[in-house]
């Protein structure tokens, strides 16, 4: 016996845990959300590129797109644009869109939209580290002014990251003459990130031009130069005029290298706006978006990865246990009798089609008057086969009354009784009268009671919508259930009605 | 609160629930395949007549429709007799026929019957009406069981009987059950019949309890039903501490009458017996029941084994009322003592 409890113990453990890990492991790595209406943010990026088109030219826009392997995962992307043609390619490491046409006229329009969402990011694919590089050459005194910069940024610095940092602030400090001399005339940003470029080309220290857009709800956003360099081992951000290290987790590239952002052949005053805007979704139809664009394969092998009128099957189904396991706790914890063991579940199943309030008034309408139908049977002395065949065709008889009668009353509710399982009525009757007659109508009363209360309860948590969704979406969580029902089993204890039934016992004398 | 501490006070004097006889004794000591032997009284009459032990003389058994033509035959030699299911449960499907009325039969009730209806009583049974789990069954006809005068005063119609519930072959304790006007002449408690708890060392009545209430009094006949003494106790414990070997099922219900000309007669065995046994003695089940699984586990390790007579002089030593409690303490000590 004592090896007998320790065997089960053991397997209680090792259900409950599996069948947490499971569930723990669908919530935290793969990130399906908990309950059905979790909301993520999702992005759309619109980038609108207008022009005007000059006559009698072919057309040729080309814009640069940002790339679809980073932090993000991407829903949808779209490319509008009328009367041209649209062709995506591939220019050092970076994505760009090609549209043309044979002919224009006047302000043309085009638009790029890429929807992304942080949620189910496939893991990051790094760009490739560049290759090494040969110091840029230059002439006289710039040469000069260079080797005067680089010389006390080496001495001030460790290894690629602080040299990077050191160059940053120098080249930023615009009293230093050299510095003035390598910027020229103009002092943009992008003048800035020229010259440390040859700074740390002279130090053979890699540099990478990134634009960057920021994950905001902002109308017309420029896109933001940053600069990245490779130390051998991942990528180290910087911003070219303030210095910071490490680009915020909101940022993503859009594209890198020297080039400006779009192109235009046969076409003049070309200007591109960024707009930004943030929206919610449901995280589940998020999951299912992301699937379908094959980038995440997480629900493949779980329920929703079966055909939709198999899961509307597998709801219902999946909930079952839970229902048994109300009857279980109201029978051996608590003490209630029932028809049959799991007539009740099968009942609260039934409400499924009729809802609660109806389903419990048609239930106790029918099996009154199956039961008086019964009664009057009995006198005739007849077989059990024979007499159980004339209540069920009564009972079906009673069920399309109903239907018929609500109908021309308009009351459409009562028609989806025409579903109400009708061998599930003709045994309770069966069985009740049965009851009444061994034990008496107040037992068989207590014992339909108990019933119809087992099944409402059982209806009522199998239908609370998150509950069946989890169930649903963690079948695992059924394997902890098992365990429970496990340790019933061995359950010992008094039954809640018990205490009433032996309270004599508890008197002294 | 309430639950909490009547829980207490249900643990601490030792009274069994269904979950606790379900999981520890029933599950336990009783092996399904073992079943048919109580749940088929035409079985278990079987097997105790092979065993020599007393039940009520079988008359005839019908087995098919077709054979209900034969009843005529089988009861031809008889002017009383029992109709029962092999397979019925909680007294169900019983028909005592008393007398018989100018060609017509009469049952005890005193409702005159005619072979029909006797014939379709008969059919019922077999298409499963009363057997647990509406299977076929077969009717079993049988020596009617004449109670001894003893009765008369505490008992209403029927026949009282008495059930014993036997642990590993030890009986552990005992109710008289006394039907009354409300149980119909049944003698089962849902029914409304009367437990009455029986002394087990000397057979002398108990209290009783009568719809989970504490009586002392038979509420039709209003004599007391304590302090009887049932005559030939030691008969009763012999017969039910047989019944272990009989059908080797290690926790059963007896169910034993005393009839006036043959004495005790065991009538059927239960599998799963009832637990308002407890309420009739006022003492729990399973204090005794640790008892007996102590005596079994000290008996174990010298590697003997108990004949019925020694078992049967165990239960009496050790179970009669009203020291339940004391019993434990003792038992108790002396473990702890060896």
């Amino acid at each position: 016996m004592h090896s007998i409890n320790l065997h089960l113990k053991i397997l209680i453990a090792i259900l409950v845990s599996l069948g947490l890990l499971i569930t723990g492991y669908q919530i935290y790595f793969l990130e399906i959300p908990v309950t059905e209406d979790e909301t993520d943010d999702i992005w759309s990026l619109d980038a609108r590129l207008e022009f005007q088109a000059v006559q009698g030219v072919p057309v040729k826009a080309q814009m640069f797109i940002p790339p679809l392997n980073q932090d993000y995962t991407s829903l949808n992307e779209s490319f509008i644009s009328n009367n041209y043609g649209v062709s995506i390619g591939q220019v050092d490491g970076n994505r760009r869109v090609t549209w043309s046409a044979r002919r224009a006229n006047g302000p043309q329009t085009l638009y790029y939209r890429l929807v992304l969402t942080k949620r189910y990011s496939p893991d990051e694919v790094e760009a490739p580290p560049p290759a090494p590089r040969v110091p840029i050459v230059l002439e006289g005194p710039e040469q000069v002014a260079a080797d005067a910069l680089v010389d006390p940024i080496r001495q001030h610095s460790a290894d690629i990251e602080t040299f990077i940092a050191e160059a940053i602030r120098r080249v930023n400090d615009t009293t230093d003459d050299n510095v003035r001399l390598l910027m020229g005339s103009g002092d943009t940003v992008l003048d800035k990130a020229r010259v440390i470029d040859i700074l740390l080309s002279n130090a053979r220290i890699p540099l990478e031009l990134v634009r960057t857009i920021r994950l905001e709800s902002t109308p017309n956003q420029e896109p933001e130069l940053w600069l990245r360099s490779h130390n051998g081992d991942r990528w180290l951000y910087f911003h070219p005029e303030t210095g910071q290290q490490g680009i915020p987790d909101n940022r993503m590239v859009w594209w890198t290298g020297q080039a400006p952002m779009f192109n235009l052949e046969g076409g003049r005053q070309g200007r591109v706006s960024v707009t930004i805007t943030n929206s919610e979704m449901n995280a589940l139809r998020l999951a299912q978006m992301s699937s379908d664009n094959g980038t995440s394969a997480l629900l493949e092998y779980s329920l929703y990865g079966l055909p939709l009128h198999a899961q509307q099957v597998y709801r219902v189904m999946i909930m079952i246990p839970v229902g048994v396991l109300v009857i279980l706790i109201l029978r051996n914890l608590i003490g209630i009798q029932t028809l049959g063991t799991f007539t009740p579940v099968l009942i609260s199943l039934a409400f499924r089609e009729t809802q609660v309030g109806w389903g419990i008034a048609l239930f106790t309408l029918i099996t009154a008057l199956g039961l008086s139908l019964r009664s009057y049977l009995e006198h005739l002395k007849l077989q059990m086969l024979p007499r159980l065949s004339i209540v069920l065709t009564f009972v079906v008889l009673v069920i399309a009354g109903i239907s018929l009668f609500s109908h021309k009353l308009g009351i459409e509710r009562a028609l989806s009784v025409s579903l109400f399982p009708m061998v599930i009525l003709t045994m309770t009757i069966e069985r009740l009268s049965i009851n009444w007659e061994e034990r008496g109508g107040g037992h068989s009363f207590k014992v339909a009671l108990g019933t119809i209360i087992a099944a409402t309860l059982a209806h009522l948590l199998m239908t609370v919508p998150p509950l069946a969704y989890f169930v649903f979406t963690f079948p695992a969580i059924l394997l902890v259930l098992v365990g429970f029902m496990l340790a019933m089993g061995r359950y010992r204890g008094y039954r809640l009605t018990e205490l009433m039934r032996f309270k004599a016992l508890t008197k002294q004398g | 609160m309430f639950f909490w501490k009547t829980w207490k006070t249900l643990k601490a004097n030792g009274v069994m629930g269904i979950n606790r006889r379900n999981a520890d004794y029933v599950l336990k000591y009783n092996q399904r395949h073992l079943y048919p032997v109580v749940d088929d009284k035409i079985l278990t009459k079987e097997r105790a007549i092979a065993a020599g032990i007393h039940v009520p003389e079988m008359y005839g058994v019908i087995e098919t429709e077709k054979d209900i033509d034969r009843f005529e035959k089988i009861v031809a030699p008889y002017r009383d007799f029992v109709i029962k299911p092999a397979q019925g449960a909680g007294g169900d499907g019983i028909m005592v026929i008393g007398d018989r009325f100018e060609g017509r039969y009469k049952t005890v009730g005193g409702k005159i019957v005619t072979e029909e209806e006797i014939g379709h009583h008969i059919s019922s049974i077999l298409s499963g009406l009363y057997s647990l789990g509406g299977h076929r069954d077969r009717v079993l006809i049988e020596y009617r069981v004449k109670p001894d005068p003893i009765f008369k005063s505490i008992s209403y119609e029927g026949v009282p009987d008495i059930r014993i519930i036997v642990l590993m072959g030890y009986p552990v304790m005992a109710m008289l059950r006394l039907p009354t006007r409300q149980s119909g002449g049944k003698a089962n408690l849902h029914q409304g019949a009367i437990g009455v708890g029986v002394d087990l060392t000397t057979g002398i009545t108990l209290k009783g309890t009568w719809l989970n209430n504490k009586i002392s009094k038979h509420p039709d006949t209003t004599n007391a039903v304590d302090g009887v003494q049932l005559p030939d106790w030691d008969g009763f414990m012999r017969l039910a501490t047989s019944c272990f070997e009989l059908s080797g099922l290690g926790y059963i219900g007896v169910d034993l009458v005393l009839d006036q000309d043959q004495g005790p007669l065991i009538l059927e065995l239960n599998a799963r017996p009832g637990l308002n046994i407890q309420i009739a003695n006022d003492a729990g089940l399973t204090h005794r029941c640790h008892a007996v699984e102590r005596r079994i586990a000290e008996l174990a390790k010298d590697g003997k084994v108990e004949s019925a007579e020694e078992r049967m002089a165990f239960s009496q030593k050790h179970f009669g009322s009203p020291i339940p409690a004391a019993t434990e303490e003792l038992e108790t000590n002396e473990q702890a003592s060896s």
